[in-house]
């Protein structure tokens, strides 16, 4: 009987028809659509922190001030140091956005996490390599940061001729795949994840004699929803504080 | 049919849409963001943090003086009392002083009136024993010369008189 759930084909659940501007390259879909709202949402949402400017905050600029002590503290002193403040808003923007993107997966109809495609992720790692390559070359000129980042200190030279490929592959090639793959497969998992559990639930749900059973998958859904929030908010932290760590290594040319 | 495969057929594979969408909106909400709408908010976390380090220095700053005022208050307080306390002893030494004087005084003066009492009285008793010397002398002169019918010589009888009185006045004494 479990064989008559029909379960989408993976490219039904990840692409999305065109809602504006054709079938080009500015074809806007549903992920196009959750990456503009994201970015609406977190200017709309710091605009307003930003105008209330109350002394003792509450409401949403309190919620705003504490995700910007958050990435201030945790993230850009952590690993960045005190030099690192100059990169709180761009972080602080990186991370809002990235949140946003990512709690779409659990908005009731829209239920889609932008950062699910590596169409949004690669970009925004491939910024991020940009930015920490840009900063240690204009920070510690070229031959100065391509030394630092490629031959670590206090290491014999016999090695080196083994290090430097594997730093090289490290640090330049593997660091922007691995940042983008590493939130576009959390959030493709638990996206995939949440439809199992949801297209099971609704199977049973139709299925009469196994409508005892419903509770399982259900309960196991509203779990995994939850878990779903808390991966948003982690895969938001992670790819931040790994762009804060690189970029604060290119900065201080220290491996 | 909202499902539509007709992007990139493979899942994994970006489809050029998204990234163009993805990278506007992120270059957009960057720009945006760390022109217009993050000042404002860093802004007023550091006011925030300027105010409470001023308060805090001002409460610093206001207890300090609190505190030094209440030391100035308990040393005033103490100078206060020491003097309370020297213008009492004063004011007794002064009472003692001024009350031996008194009495000395008063002694003196009821040693003069004494004195002043016991002349007068002195006198008196002289003037009344003169007095009295010459009233026997001549009662008993005129006594003696009417018993005796013969007149008597009053200044042979003079002494005699005068020592009687005499006995008669240190009898009494």
């Amino acid at each position: 009987m479990l064989a008559a759930i029909n379960f989408p084909p993976i490219g039904e659940v990840l692409n999305w028809r065109s809602i504006a501007f054709g079938s080009g390259a500015f074809e806007l879909n549903k992920v196009g659509l959750i990456t503009l709202t994201a970015a609406l949402i977190t200017l709309v949402v710091f605009a307003i922190a930003g105008r209330q400017g109350r002394l003792v905050p509450r409401g949403v600029q309190n919620l705003v001030e504490i995700g910007v002590d958050f990435i201030t503290n945790s993230i850009v002193r952590e690993s960045m140091g005190p030099q690192g403040l100059v990169w709180v808003p761009w972080l602080t923007g990186l991370f809002f956005f990235i949140l946003i993107s990512n709690l779409f997966e659990v908005i009731p109809f829209i239920q889609m996490p932008a950062t699910a495609r590596i169409g949004v992720t690669a970009p925004l790692a491939l910024m991020v390599y940009v930015v920490f390559i840009g900063v240690g070359i204009r920070s510690q000129g070229l031959g100065k940061y391509l030394k630092s980042s490629l031959v670590p200190s206090g290491v014999p030279v016999a090695i080196l001729p083994l290090l430097i490929p594997l730093e090289l592959l490290s640090t330049f090639i593997v660091r922007p795949f691995a940042l983008a793959i590493r939130l576009f497969g959390n959030l493709l998992a638990g996206h995939l994840l949440l439809i199992a559990f949801a297209v099971l639930t609704e199977a049973l749900f139709v299925k009469s004699i196994l409508l005892v059973a419903d509770p399982l998958p259900f309960a196991m859904l509203v779990v995994l929803t939850g878990y779903e929030i808390f991966v948003s908010f982690l895969q938001a932290f992670i790819f931040t504080t790994l762009a804060a760590v690189y970029i604060g290594e290119a900065m201080a040319g220290e491996h | 049919m909202l499902f539509a495969a007709s992007q990139s057929v493979n899942p994994i594979l970006p489809a050029t849409g998204e990234v163009i969408w993805s990278v506007i909106s992120f270059v957009v909400l960057m720009i945006l963001f760390i022109r217009f709408v993050f000042p404002p908010v860093r802004k007023a976390m550091v006011d925030r943090s300027e105010k409470i380090r001023l308060d805090i220095e001002a409460a610093e700053l206001a207890r300090n003086e609190a505190e030094s005022a209440l030391a100035q208050y308990k040393a005033q307080l103490e100078e206060a009392r020491r003097e309370a306390t020297r213008l009492l002893e004063e004011a007794r030494a002064t009472a003692n002083g001024l009350r031996e004087e008194l009495v000395a005084q008063a002694e003196r003066d009821a040693a003069a009136i004494v004195a002043r009492a016991e002349d007068s009285l002195r006198g008196e008793r002289d003037r009344v024993i003169a007095e009295l010397r010459g009233l026997v002398g001549d009662l008993a002169v005129d006594l003696a010369e009417r018993i005796l019918e013969v007149e008597i010589d009053r200044l042979t009888v003079d002494p005699l008189i005068d020592r009687f009185v005499a006995e008669i006045a240190s009898e009494e004494a």
